[in-house]
């Protein structure tokens, strides 16, 4: 049996969705670790396929979310997460993941910033598929996940959004508008295609019991995001 | 950050010479909030030591001795009077909490594994794992600042959960509120300074979010109750469920252990918290005593949760406990109670400079926990420390020695023996409760118009009573941790209500359901049935969701106004009693539970107190994952079945209330609601047990309980899925008494639950003695005749948005 593939999940304070998101990893077949961010060395990226920043609120997000993150993350590595893209690693942001990643300037330009509502919204949203990403390769064109976040609402500068939906960075979009995100933003991948960040929780709908309706179907064995994840296996 | 405070700053307090009324006003002036026999108990402990007491000893003993740590009404002894006849209580905790525990405990043994003992009473769920579940109130600071004090009392109940056995795990958390209207008139409100109810609803439900949100913990399960009383004194209750594996809940703090503190630092905020809850709020509260608040760092705690996981993993701790109210002194005071030992205090790392001795010892200061190790593994737990970037320090050590003394900076501060400090004088008090004439006959109310049912449903899912909660829950994250099963919010569009929350437990094939129950407007005129009545609830809901009805335990949160009103403490006695009764024929035992006095508001023109109020929390366990059943309805062509009999009386009803409120004069124009519904534990048990039959044998689709509003309500929820209308027939309706369309339709009797079965298990369901009451359609109408009338024929998407917009306007 071939080795199982290494993913490592950066835990800051207050990091919350590493269980769940480590679940999934594992579910489809990646080796899992846990890394608190103390612990970060440069090297610790060499023996990985994929790192992975889970949903939470890094350092309490309390100045721009996912900015005390990004400095330690530098501090901590410098530019050996670039390197690491460029050699060919995977990278995959969820929520606050997806907005260190933004900070960390590894996905297009732009910022996530409060909802148009300036409050937290916990619900499931609809999905849609607007360019092609090997991270969701294995979903049909329209599913639904959850999301859960305070600070979720992409903007870009000029019509960067558009620019994003028109190139395909824009790879994953709402069907209809969550939080106020510029064209209906909900996920991003930078022009390799190995770094993606997205505000819905895949972790959240691995299995079909996840859903808010017992008689959801999907025509699926799982949940939306177990093959979400599972198409990350594939990718890597 | 300040240096460490550079010596010991503490005084003696001339005691010994003080007459009876010196020694009051002197725990007046000091807010010790002791009373004139605790001051003289106190007088007597340092006489007989012929020495003067420190100022830090005061304290210590001062939030010992409280109400909010002690308890100490529910430990009295009660001269209780009921229409004139006398009955002497000999401790309400023991007779009807402890008591009855401990029989259901004898009678169901390995089922709970720790009660009244630890932070929190844990339960078995599987051969290898325990769950617990602890509620809080955090009533007087939410008053006074609303985000703080709800933010601070969930991060108090979590810090609960890490200090249970050796570090539970919070896997799930509740809340429940109970504030004035959305729309009182700021005019109407009797007092300056009271925050008016959309602010405290608002600053509490933000509180709550942030704490929860960072915490990691889903918040799954909560309540709201709306009455003019809680305007000045609003109740917050934050309740945490933990898991934990078996091995991990006893611990024992042993001589030559080392106590270390971790988390956050010690500073002013929370100064007296203990003492403070243990009196009544006034408006000079709003101005003397924002420093008993404190302030919340969710981040700080989320640290420490991390850090107490991972050391409880590696076997590094053997023994731990929150820094709640009391500060070091409750924590330290209550690990070291049996062994004594010694404190240091200036090795607590401080965040304000200039603190005296006393208040680093009783500081309220949050995100603290206290670890008892063994001293070896001192440099594992600091290496522990650093990787989850949270702060530790040596604060104590367990000597054997049965005493506790406290240093500051080798000065001794205090130096008090264990087991004087924990036996406060015992309280005595008298009641009066006076029970309604059962003779009275309850006014009539027609239902002959053709629209008149219509319009009263339409009314009743409108009032802030039954209206969906969805702005606020829509703020809290329930789904985090990836384990809600039963969400808060379901059916086809993921928006109407159920009756709690089932959690997924990782590691486990089982699973816990949550479930809650207060009832204080039926509480206002018949408190013991209200007791019954609220474990009834919460005990049927945790059965509707398909949780094993032998395996559920509860917990006793008790609100009151002024225990020295005689007929409030009645009331108390008489809820304590009810409660009792029904948790025994249940077979649920207690676990925990709290209770918080005082909840009542001097205004110009007199006190306000609260009414009796009473929440009834409880998990249970549900056996696998396909036993799990929601609220909402899954198909057109189902059979509905009513579980239980309705009975007659509408007093405490959301329907009778809103009739009263309807008329300038309810008395003069007739409208009297005298009765309420009564039940049968025996009874409704045994209906549980063979609902749960049909559970286990998957034929349940969906089922909700009647309670607030009545069956019209019931039903109008369950169709709320957006998947079926509904057709009853009242006829054929079980009823224990010939009774009105209003009982029938909005009365709210107990052990009742509407259920949806598949056509091929109905004959199943009747053959276990349950009634078919209609059926499911596909017309998408609420349809509820009788023989002869139709009462209600409306469409669902009509009243759907009553419903569910109800508090938009408000939040």
């Amino acid at each position: 049996m071939a080795k199982r593939p290494h993913a490592l999940l950066l835990k800051y304070p207050g990091t919350n969705c590493d269980a769940e998101t480590s679940r999934a990893l594992e579910a489809v077949g990646f080796e899992t670790q846990v890394l608190p961010i103390a612990l970060l060395e440069p090297h610790a990226l060499d023996n990985t396929q994929l790192v992975v920043f889970s949903g939470g609120f890094s350092y309490g997000d309390y100045v721009m979310s996912g900015r005390f993150a990004k400095l330690n993350t530098l501090a901590k590595v410098g530019d050996g997460l670039q390197q690491f893209v460029s050699r060919g690693g995977h990278v995959l942001g969820i929520c606050n993941g997806f907005q260190i990643l933004t900070q960390l300037h590894l996905l297009p330009e732009g910022s996530l910033i409060h909802n148009t509502s300036g409050r937290f919204i916990c619900r499931w949203a609809g999905l849609k598929k607007n360019a092609s990403s090997p991270y969701l390769q294995g979903l049909p064109d329209e599913f639904e996940l959850p999301v859960a976040h305070a600070e979720g609402r992409f903007v870009g500068i000029d019509d960067a959004a558009g620019e994003y939906v028109q190139n395909g960075r824009a790879a994953l979009l709402y069907t209809s508008d969550v939080n106020g995100s510029s064209q209906q933003i909900a996920g991003l991948q930078d022009e390799t295609g190995r770094v993606f960040g997205l505000m819905p929780h895949p972790e959240r709908f691995l299995f079909k019991k996840h859903h808010y309706d017992p008689d959801w179907n999907g025509d699926a064995d799982h949940g939306w995001g177990y093959y979400m994840f599972k198409s990350v296996r594939e990718a890597v | 950050m300040p240096d460490p405070t550079p010596k010991a700053v503490y005084r003696h307090v001339p005691i010994s010479g003080l007459s009876g009324d010196e020694l009051l006003a002197l725990s007046q002036r000091s807010k010790l909030s002791l009373s004139r026999e605790d001051m003289l108990a106190v007088q007597a402990i340092f006489k007989a030591e012929n020495r003067e007491p420190t100022d830090v000893e005061l304290e210590v003993i001062a939030q010992t001795w409280s109400e909010h740590c002690k308890h100490r009404i529910f430990g009295s002894r009660i001269e209780h009077t009921v229409d004139g006849q006398s009955e002497v209580v000999d401790g309400l905790f023991k007779t009807y909490i402890k008591q009855v525990t401990e029989r259901i405990i004898a009678k169901k043994p390995d089922f709970v594994l720790s009660a009244f003992t630890d932070n929190a009473g844990f339960v078995k769920l599987d051969d290898e794992l325990a769950v617990c579940l602890k509620v809080e109130t955090h009533n007087h600071p939410s008053a006074i600042e609303p985000y703080a004090g709800a933010n601070t009392g969930l991060g108090g109940v979590i810090r609960d959960i890490l200090g249970a056995g050796k570090g539970a795990k919070p896997i799930a958390s509740l809340d429940v509120f109970c504030f004035g209207p959305p729309d009182t008139q700021q005019e109407d409100i009797l007092a300056k300074d009271v925050i008016h109810p959309l602010g405290v609803m608002r600053g509490v439900v933000r509180g709550v979010r942030d704490y929860g949100n960072r915490m990691g913990i889903p918040t799954t399960s909560g309540a709201i109750q709306f009455d003019d009383t809680y305007i000045y004194n609003p109740l917050v209750f934050c309740g945490t469920m933990g898991v934990i594996p078996i091995k991990d809940i006893q611990k024992e703090v042993k001589p030559g252990h080392v106590l270390i503190a971790a988390g956050g630092r010690t500073g002013r905020d929370g100064l007296k918290g203990a003492t403070f809850s243990s009196v009544s709020l006034t408006t000079a509260s709003h101005e003397e005593d924002q420093t008993a608040v404190q302030i919340g760092n969710p981040i700080e705690e989320k640290k420490v949760a991390d850090f107490i996981l991972a050391a409880r993993a590696k076997g590094l701790i053997q023994f731990v406990t929150d820094c709640g109210a009391g500060g070091f002194s409750s924590a330290a005071g209550e690990m070291l109670s049996e062994t004594g030992g010694e404190v240091w205090l200036e090795n607590a790392p401080l965040k304000a400079p200039d603190l005296e001795s006393w208040q680093v010892f009783i500081s309220e200061s949050q995100e603290r926990m206290v670890i008892a190790i063994e001293e070896k593994d001192l440099p594992e737990m600091q290496k522990l420390a650093d990787i989850y970037e949270t702060e530790l320090c040596v604060l104590a050590k367990a000597d054997g020695t049965g005493i506790l003394k406290v240093k500051h900076h080798g000065e001794m501060v205090c130096e008090l023996d264990c087991r004087k400090l924990h036996e406060a004088p015992r309280r005595h008090f008298k009641t009066e409760w006076q029970n309604v004439d059962a003779d009275e006959e309850g006014c009539y109310i027609s239902f002959e118009e053709p629209e008149a049912g219509n319009e009263m449903l339409k009314a009743v899912l409108s009032d802030f009573a039954i209206v969906s909660r969805e702005p606020i829950i829509r703020e809290y994250d329930h789904e985090v941790q990836g384990n809600t099963f039963l969400k808060p919010l379901a059916g086809a569009t993921g928006d109407a209500p159920q009756d709690g929350s089932v959690i997924r437990v990782d590691g486990s094939n089982q699973l816990v359901a949550l479930g809650l129950s207060l009832l204080p407007e039926l509480g206002k005129t018949h408190p013991h049935l209200m007791g019954r009545a609220c474990v009834d609830e919460c005990i049927r809901q945790l059965v509707a969701m398909g949780a094993n009805p032998d395996r559920i335990a509860i917990l006793d949160n008790f609100c009151l106004g002024n225990p020295d009103d005689a007929y409030e403490l009645g009331a108390l006695v008489e809820t304590t009693k009810g409660m009792a009764q029904s948790a025994e024929i249940y077979g649920a035992p207690f676990v925990s539970g709290k209770d918080s006095f005082y909840n009542y508001f001097k205004t110009d023109e007199g006190p306000i107190s609260i009414p009796c109020t009473l929440l009834v929390s409880g998990f249970g366990v549900v056996e696998e994952a396909s036993h799990v059943v929601g609220s909402s309805l899954r198909k057109v062509g189902s059979k509905l079945f009513l579980l239980g009999q309705l009975a007659s009386g509408l007093a405490g009803s959301v329907f009778a209330r809103m009739v009263m409120q309807g008329s300038e004069d309810p008395e003069e124009d007739g409208l009297v609601f005298p009765n309420a519904p009564e039940f049968d534990e025996q009874t409704a048990f045994e209906t549980y047990k063979n609902y749960f039959q049909l559970v286990q044998k998957g034929a349940v689709l969906s089922a909700h309980d009647i309670s607030e509003g009545g069956l019209a309500v019931t039903l109008a929820e369950m169709a709320f899925s957006g998947k079926a209308g509904i057709k009853v027939n009242l006829g054929d309706i079980p009823t224990t008494v010939e009774l009105q369309p209003a009982e029938y339709l909005f009365g709210e009797t107990p052990a009742c639950v509407v259920f949806e079965v598949a056509p091929e298990h109905a004959a199943l369901a009747e053959s276990l003695g349950f009634t078919a009451i209609g059926e499911t359609t596909a017309d998408g109408q609420l349809v509820i005749i009788d023989d002869e009338n139709t009462f209600i024929n409306a469409s669902i998407s009509e009243l759907k948005p009553l419903w569910q917009n109800g508090l938009t306007p408000y939040y």
